[in-house]
């Protein structure tokens, strides 16, 4: 991708985002977005932008084997981590976030540099509008 | 007419697939995505949309069908 070459030589960067069980307690998210931290600094990333993990429905139900039960989810926690890596580690930081269990869908694609869009942002936008909707202008007194 | 480009007039050079509401714009009701015709942007965006769209799908944000 055209955006996507590192300033550094050699260096590609990637967009890492993910879904995480909602079965997990909300102060346990830190533990697994630590857990792909690691991998991806065990492959010699450096980590240039993330976004924290927040519960968001899903579209269409998924489902997650683990051990011998099956689980059918509606939604889950998704959040985003960007990093540049060389290419040719890009692989021991796939098979190493199959591996986290906690996780249930990823999606780890090359990206632009900058970030120009966040979840963060687009929420504020949407409360901001929300409030001018709410309180009305203020009245002029006409005599 | 000339074709609208809802890319170049909302400066938008990278289609995010986690851009939902702008993804959203260019499916039809049964969540297909639109003909070049109907959404008349050009051929380089057209590409990056249908990326994007196919990846929010894959990530749960869209919906594959619809009603």
């Amino acid at each position: 991708m055209r955006n996507s070459k590192s300033a550094k030589e050699g260096l590609v960067v990637y967009e890492l985002g993910f879904l995480i069980l909602p079965s997990i307690p909300e102060d346990k998210l830190s533990d697994t977005v630590d857990a792909i931290r690691k991998v991806v600094a065990k492959a010699n990333g450096t980590e240039i932008d993330a976004e924290a993990p927040f519960q968001h429905p899903l579209s269409y139900s998924m489902s997650k084997t683990i051990g011998a039960s099956r689980y059918v989810l509606s939604d889950a926690y998704l959040g985003w981590i960007k990093f540049e890596v060389e290419p040719r580690e890009i692989q021991t930081i796939k098979t190493g976030i199959e591996k986290i269990r906690e996780i249930l869908r990823f999606l780890l694609i090359k990206a632009p540099r900058e970030t120009t869009f966040t979840f963060a942002k687009v929420k504020a936008t949407a409360e901001a509008k929300e409030e001018s909707v709410s309180t009305p202008a203020t009245e002029v007194m006409v005599e | 007419m000339r074709k609208q480009n809802y890319f170049k007039e909302n400066k938008i050079e990278y289609v995010d697939y986690k851009d939902v509401e702008t993804l959203k714009k260019f499916l039809t009701p049964h969540a297909r995505i639109q003909s070049r015709k109907r959404s008349g942007i050009p051929s380089k965006f057209e590409r990056q949309l249908a990326v994007a769209i196919k990846r929010a799908r894959f990530f749960g944000l869209l919906p594959y069908v619809s009603r």
